[in-house]
């Protein structure tokens, strides 16, 4: 009975016998716009420049727009996976997260100081992108419903494992050392464990945990001046704009300013154009959009974000499981905490931190991981209505 | 799911709002609040600006031949604080520019001062050093090619005390409230003549090039480009042909002079120099300047070498930068026109009273006897028999009565010079014109302060000056102004020498070819006898004589006086003043050699010479 009803999921015949079946389109659509118009930022940005010596202008808009195309490849493949089925594999997200992190030890080079990239020959690959995904995935189903249990509760015991699955993710990234992207890895471990209904008492314990290790290190020296720096830049910013990262903050911060109300049009930027603010392309993308579009269309930009987090956020609050809430919730928390992180210190408010602006930023990694988080959160939107149908045959069948 | 879960969506909902209206609230104020203030600096921190050197007017003559003309050239300019700090960068220098290491780093240690932001190392340098310079560029820091103008003299050094010399600008000028306009280090400014005088006319207006740059400072396009405009050029009152016969007769009138002893002696006249001024008296236009010792402004094209300035500056070369013609010297008789018609007026003399002339005179006393040049003595003479002869004895009564009258409160003789030009810049266009010195009560409290028994003006002050002696001190070009107030009975012009100022597109705007004029409201009579006097000059018998024989004075009446002036401590300064033809006056010449003995035999022959030229006698 199960494989007969399996068959016919995706099918025309079983939309048509089960019209409760949804896709959500705005958030589809949104992500592809978004992504898309990515594409002209990202034109406009490198046509020029040509950063990493490039000498075709049109390199990197064509290798993004081959990224996108996979990356919907991508997040379609995964709407024929029953979410179910996922929280049942989970095990295999945590090995394969684990040992693409670990693999950059054994495999990656070095960027920036930063160990996090695997050359793949065709293309490079930044597994603590995708990793995000299998973090988030393990730890969703590490929070829901056990087997085991009746009722479905945040058990120290699921805390525990949480934490350790999440600080196994995050020291493998700290060791690269990728600080910026462990944060990310930190607060939506945290998020994770709020939304979850976890006991406040473990959610500040492991806040402090945290906090305290993190001054430990500083003492004991593990974390360098530059990345001091990134965040000293904050408190102090006139005295940090020559150099440094103080430099990229306020090249930025000039470029975003200079935009004005309207902006300088598209691909008329001269700021980002003329490579003035570092990282253009990538992780300062979004000074291209303040500088050639303006407050408008900055602000546009910030809104459809908004709204594709909130989707993220709605869909998780309207799914028929707790794997389904917290696989959605943890999508929109690394969408949430990178789009705050990435353009906040792009207007300094946040510290320097190299992590992209999700669906933006030049780089397949970036945005096929997000396509494919898309993907999940669109998954339990579309698989939701076959709760109960699903839950009867399980239930048989066990 | 639980209330406890409903509520925490909410909170990150909550959340969601708060970063985004966060977000947009920061990029309100970058934006919206402070867009202007970013977008000022944002284009200030790209943009550069070069400026466009303007090519310099030229100066033609008055006949419109080409004097002085601009020619593109590059220099090699650097910022002497940069490039200090950095051996490297003028060893590497000296190699390409040729030049020793160390009169390069004494340049640049000169000039290091904060004004100077710029100065130029080398002008004028070859394509190769440029094509070097600027492929090594980044080995170069402060150091940059840039394109000035240098000056072409057609020809050569002709009139060069007139035309001046360009050069850098210095840090005084750059400082100086004249230079505060638009000037920059390594700017060429004039220096002397009529560079000087017309440099806010000549220089031009520079351009600019404002260009944006990448981050590594290379030029990417160019925003704005303001073309230089080519400075105003020059029409002169110079006629450069008359000029060049002028020059040639000084200097051939000095190398004949020099051979010549002084009568008794076995001296030679040192002959130092010399200057000519041909003037137009009918509307003040200054046809010919000349000086000797004079040089060669090409010598300033591309800088001026340190050997050369030198030189230049040498005592024993006679200061070849001194225009002579604006520079004051003891006047001798020529200056006697002035007394002439001080007497006149002032009814000391009349037109026919009669003085005579012994050879000495006792007028001042037993104890102090003046005498007349000539030993022997004129005889009895009137007031035209006493300029022909320069009779010295008749002009010291002359004086003396302009003395007496009033007890010499009315300072009469001195008014009459002063109403003549004297002790006064006559206002020519060249800078460092001198005032000389028509010495009077007041002067001389002031110069002898301090030894009471030589303070107080006495008659025989008067009595020397009456001859043109004494203290009394002119420029050839106030001689030159004086004389053509005689030939213009009484009308006064302020010389110049530049006729016309035309744009660079030759759009005529400043015309000076009508000239303002002021009328002394001089006695024609008394003018007359005294131009009656001039022309026997030339006469039999006058001073100037011998030097006129062959010349057709029928023709073209010469009005002249020569002057013979004694300076104490140096041999006599020779003077020869003029104008032709009388009656109708066209030129005024005055020329005077410096340590030159007579007048009449030594300097009448330039102007004899000048006069040939100009009336076409063979």
């Amino acid at each position: 009975m199960i494989r007969g009803k399996k068959s016919l999921i995706g099918s025309k015949t079983y939309r048509r016998e089960k019209k409760a079946v949804k896709f959500d389109f705005l958030l589809f659509l949104l992500v592809v716009a978004i992504s898309s118009f990515g594409l002209l930022i990202i034109y406009s940005a490198t046509k020029e420049t040509l950063p990493g010596g490039a000498s075709d202008p049109q390199y990197y808009i064509k290798r993004q727009a081959i990224y996108l195309a996979v990356g919907i490849v991508l997040f379609t493949v995964i709407q024929f996976i029953n979410y179910r089925k996922i929280k049942r594999y989970w095990w295999l997200a945590l090995v394969t997260g684990i040992a693409l992190l670990a693999s950059v030890h054994f495999f990656g080079y070095e960027v920036h100081g930063s160990k996090s990239w695997i050359d793949l020959k065709f293309t490079t690959l930044q597994p603590s992108e995708f990793s995000k995904i299998f973090m988030v995935v393990c730890l969703a189903a590490i929070m829901s419903k056990w087997r085991t249990e009746k009722e479905c509760r945040m058990t120290f015991k699921k805390v525990i494992l949480s934490f350790v699955i999440a600080f196994s993710f995050i020291t493998l990234v700290l060791l690269q050392p990728d600080y910026g992207t462990a944060l990310i890895y930190f607060i939506v471990y945290m998020g994770l464990l709020f939304l979850s209904g976890a006991n406040f008492l473990y959610f500040l314990s492991i806040l402090g945990l945290t906090i305290g290790g993190i001054f430990t290190a500083l003492n004991a020296g593990f974390i360098r001046q530059y990345q001091l720096d990134r965040i000293l830049v904050l408190l102090k910013p006139e005295s940090y704009t020559s150099e440094g990262a103080g430099y990229n903050l306020y090249r930025s911060k000039m470029a975003i300013g200079s935009g004005g109300i309207l902006g300088k049009g598209l691909f008329l930027g001269k700021q980002t154009n003329l490579s003035y603010v570092p990282e253009h392309h990538t992780d300062f993308i979004f000074s291209v959009v303040g500088e050639e579009l303006g407050f408008i269309g900055a602000v546009c930009i910030i809104i459809v974000l908004g709204i594709i987090v909130w989707r993220c956020f709605y869909i998780a609050s309207n799914s028929s499981d707790r794997f389904a809430m917290l696989l959605a919730y943890g999508v929109g928390l690394i969408i949430l905490s990178q789009v705050t992180i990435n353009i906040g210190m792009t207007i300094g408010i946040m510290p320097i931190i190299g992590i992209p602006l999700p669906f933006l930023s030049a780089g397949g990694s970036n945005l096929i991981s997000m396509l494919m988080g898309v993907g999940l959160v669109e998954n339990v939107y579309l698989w939701r209505e076959v709760r109960r149908e699903y839950d009867i045959a399980f239930q048989r069948y066990k | 799911m639980g209330l406890n879960i409903k509520v925490r969506y909410k909170i990150i909902i909550y959340l969601l709002v708060l970063i985004l209206i966060m977000l947009i609230l920061r990029l309100y104020f970058l934006q919206v609040m402070s867009g202007e203030l970013y977008a000022e600096l944002a284009s200030e921190s790209i943009t550069r600006e070069k400026t466009v050197a303007a090519p310099r007017g030229n100066i033609y003559d008055r006949n419109g031949k080409l004097l002085v003309k601009s020619v593109p050239a590059r220099a090699v300019a650097v910022q002497p604080g940069i490039v200090l700090e950095n051996d490297k960068v003028m060893e590497i220098l000296s190699d390409c520019l040729d030049m020793p290491y160390r009169e390069i780093k004494e340049k640049v240690e000169k000039s290091n001062v904060s004004y100077m932001d710029r100065i130029i190392l080398k002008q004028d340098i070859d394509y190769a050093s440029m094509i070097y310079i600027e492929e090594n560029s980044d080995e170069l820091p402060g150091v940059e090619v840039i394109d000035v103008y240098l000056r072409e003299y057609k020809y050569d050094s002709l009139a060069s005390h007139l035309l001046g010399y360009i050069g850098e600008i210095s840090e005084e000028k750059l400082k100086a409230e004249e230079y505060d306009y638009n000037y920059e280090g390594g700017d060429q400014i004039g220096w002397s003549g009529l560079e000087e005088t017309y440099e806010s006319v000549l220089r031009g207006k520079k351009g600019k090039i404002v260009y944006e740059v990448d981050p590594l400072e290379r030029p990417v396009g160019v925003v704005n480009e303001i073309e230089p405009i080519g400075g105003n050029n020059l029409y002169l009152t110079i006629d450069i042909d008359l000029q060049k016969v002028v020059e040639e007769a000084l200097y051939r009138a000095i190398l004949e002079v020099r051979q010549k002893k002084i009568k008794d002696t076995d001296e030679y006249y040192n002959v130092r120099g010399g200057a000519v001024v041909v003037l137009s008296p009918g509307d003040g236009q200054i046809m010919a300047m000349a000086g000797y010792p004079s040089y060669d402004p090409e010598l300033f094209a591309g800088g001026i070498s340190e050997d050369d300035w030198n030189n230049l500056n040498d005592p024993e070369n006679n200061y070849p930068f001194l225009n002579r013609a604006i520079t004051s010297f003891p006047a001798g008789s020529v200056f006697k026109i002035v007394t002439a018609y001080a007497g006149l007026n002032e009814e000391i003399i009349s037109d026919s009273s009669r003085f005579s002339c012994a050879g000495v005179w006792y007028g001042l006393g037993k104890d102090f006897p003046k005498y007349c040049w000539l030993k022997s003595g004129h005889g009895s003479l009137n007031i035209v028999g006493a300029i022909k002869n320069s009779c010295d004895i008749y002009f010291y009564q002359v004086g003396y009565g302009l003395f007496k009258k009033l007890d010499n409160t009315g300072e009469l003789l001195q008014k009459y010079a002063r109403i003549f030009g004297f002790g006064s810049r006559t206002g020519v266009d060249l800078t460092g014109e001198e005032e000389g010195l028509v010495p009077d009560t007041e002067w001389k409290e002031e110069y002898f302060a301090g030894q009471p028994e030589n303070s107080v003006w006495f008659p025989g002050d008067t009595v020397n000056m009456a001859i043109g002696q004494g203290d009394l001190m002119v420029t050839p070009l106030q001689m030159a102004q004086a004389y053509s107030i005689i030939a213009e009975h009484g009308i006064k012009y302020t010389p110049h020498l530049v006729k016309e100022i035309r744009d660079s597109e030759e759009t005529l705007f400043t015309d000076n070819t009508v000239e303002e004029y002021q009328d002394l409201q001089l006695n024609g009579n008394y003018i007359g006898k005294i131009e009656e006097g001039l022309l026997q000059v030339v006469e039999p018998g006058g001073t100037a004589y011998g030097v006129f024989m062959d010349f057709p004075l029928d023709e073209i009446p010469v009005a002249a006086k020569t002057g013979t002036a004694e300076f104490y401590g140096r041999q006599d300064y020779a003077w020869f003043a003029s104008y032709a033809p009388a009656g109708n006056p066209e030129y005024v010449i005055v020329a005077m050699l410096e340590e030159a003995g007579s007048g009449g035999s030594n300097v009448a022959p330039i102007a004899e010479d000048i006069y040939r030229y100009l009336f076409n006698v063979d």
